[in-house]
């Protein structure tokens, strides 16, 4: 491939939307290993991680155009990624009950954490939060994603997001000054 | 960008054992960095990542599935079964083009003349007998060669493409039967002769090549409509050839043909009778 490393990832976008696979080939290079990572992050087990990367790559095939030419081209990709894992992980999941006694946690968790603060600063402030608020820091703020999309990924009811999204904020705001 | 993940963080990320701040942060650089994700590309796990791109490949080098057979996969058939029914070729758009014309021909006369109903009612049953007929066979099935290496039986193949074929073709008929002068009785009348037609010709493919089975029925079925007009002493009438005894004589045809077919259907097996 050669003088393909020297391209942008936006140039690979524009080679791939004329068909050329040589660009996927070194898009994927560039940009798989990282996403195979985070997708076995965000709960993706061992297959399922795969599956999802090559849906992802295969909509970068089929799509290419809908980058809108601002923000990262990786940030573009995680955002196809995540939501195909999030569409997979749905299809699972309509097989299986509800997980149990996920809710019942949130407030003593929660509690505890709060408990436990004593940082001033935001990596501190970010690791007081309980794994419920952060998990949804995650998922709009990092991810990307929408209230209803983290619902989703996160399987708790749309309103539950919005009102950990402002608990979190209050609590980081809280600590921070 | 000046500040990069310290390597050390950056395989306690690849392991897992990280805390969830340092990786959110390590997490966000990774999107705007190139230099961190080449560093993570380097220690990757070479064998998923070749495993997924393999599998990448395959699905760019497999050809898009046209609208019969995604339109079949979204009625939950079975992709096989999907792709038998697809690349039959009395299914491609020309062929169910000839047929529409042929329709259309067959309603004008019908429209025209009074004896143009019986022209309807004997063209209509040969045009489905005339796609399955070309829905198998050397000369015209592209798939042909792979049939007979394929581990399928004939039979269920001739079954599947038989009632592809049928369906298509009865609703294209039935579509022109609404252009008809009158929507009586005699709009469906050609739908059991054409059940007949198709049983028949399939029976007689047991015993002998099934393009000559085809063209045999298909006179038979002709001069016996000829005949009956002749018969019916210059009144040319629909009900007069069509009427409930020739409907009762080709159920019973029918109903004799599909016995012979389920008796017979292992003669039916690929590259037997060619």
């Amino acid at each position: 491939m050669g003088p393909a490393g020297t391209i942008t990832d936006e140039g690979l976008l524009v080679a791939i939307g004329e068909g050329d696979r040589d660009a996927l080939r070194e898009l994927y290079d560039r940009h798989a290993a990282w996403l195979l990572l985070r997708l076995r992050r965000r709960g993706a087990d061992g297959t399922l991680a795969e599956e999802v990367l090559q849906d992802t790559f295969l909509a970068v095939w089929r799509k290419p155009q809908s980058y809108s030419g601002t923000g990262p081209v990786a940030a573009w990709i995680w955002g196809i990624g995540i939501r195909r894992l999030i569409d997979r992980l749905r299809r699972t999941w309509a097989l299986q009950p509800l997980a149990r006694g996920r809710e019942e946690t949130v407030v003593s968790a929660e509690d505890e954490v709060l408990l436990g603060v004593e940082f001033g600063d935001l990596a501190g402030a970010l690791a007081s939060l309980s794994p419920e608020l952060r998990a949804v820091i995650q998922a709009t703020v990092l991810d990307g994603l929408t209230t209803r999309e983290a619902a989703r990924l996160l399987r708790i009811p749309a309103g539950t997001v919005k009102t950990r999204m402002m608990r979190a904020r209050a609590q980081l705001r809280e600590e921070l000054t | 960008m000046t500040w990069h993940v310290p390597v050390e963080a950056l395989r306690r990320y690849e392991s897992g054992a990280i805390d969830a701040t340092q990786q959110l942060s390590i997490e966000a650089h990774l999107v705007a960095c190139d230099f961190c994700r080449s560093a993570l590309a380097g220690s990757a796990n070479r064998s998923a990542l070749g495993r997924t791109w393999q599998a990448i490949e395959a699905e760019l080098a497999a050809p898009a599935p046209g609208v019969i057979e995604r339109s079949l996969l979204a009625f939950g058939v079975s992709d096989h079964s999907a792709r038998l029914v697809a690349a039959t070729p009395s299914l491609r758009r020309s062929w169910l083009l000839a047929i529409a014309a042929v329709l259309t021909l067959a309603v004008l006369v019908a429209n025209g003349a009074e004896g143009g109903y019986i022209f309807f009612l004997a063209i209509a049953p040969l045009l489905p007998l005339a796609g399955i007929a070309a829905a198998f066979g050397p000369g015209i099935d592209p798939t042909y060669e792979i049939g007979i290496a394929a581990p399928i039986r004939g039979f269920r193949l001739l079954l599947i493409r038989s009632v592809a074929v049928l369906a298509s073709t009865i609703a294209l008929a039935a579509v022109a039967a609404l252009f008809l002068p009158a929507l009586d009785w005699r709009a469906g009348a050609w739908l059991l002769p054409c059940l007949a037609v198709v049983a028949t010709a399939l029976a007689l493919s047991t015993i002998v090549n099934p393009l000559r089975a085809t063209v045999w029925v298909a006179a038979t079925w002709l001069v016996g409509v000829g005949a009956a007009t002749w018969a019916a002493t210059g009144e040319a009438s629909a009900r007069a050839v069509f009427g409930q005894q020739m409907q009762v004589a080709v159920v019973v045809v029918a109903i004799v043909a599909g016995f012979v077919l389920r008796a017979r259907r292992e003669e039916l097996e690929r590259g037997e009778h060619r």
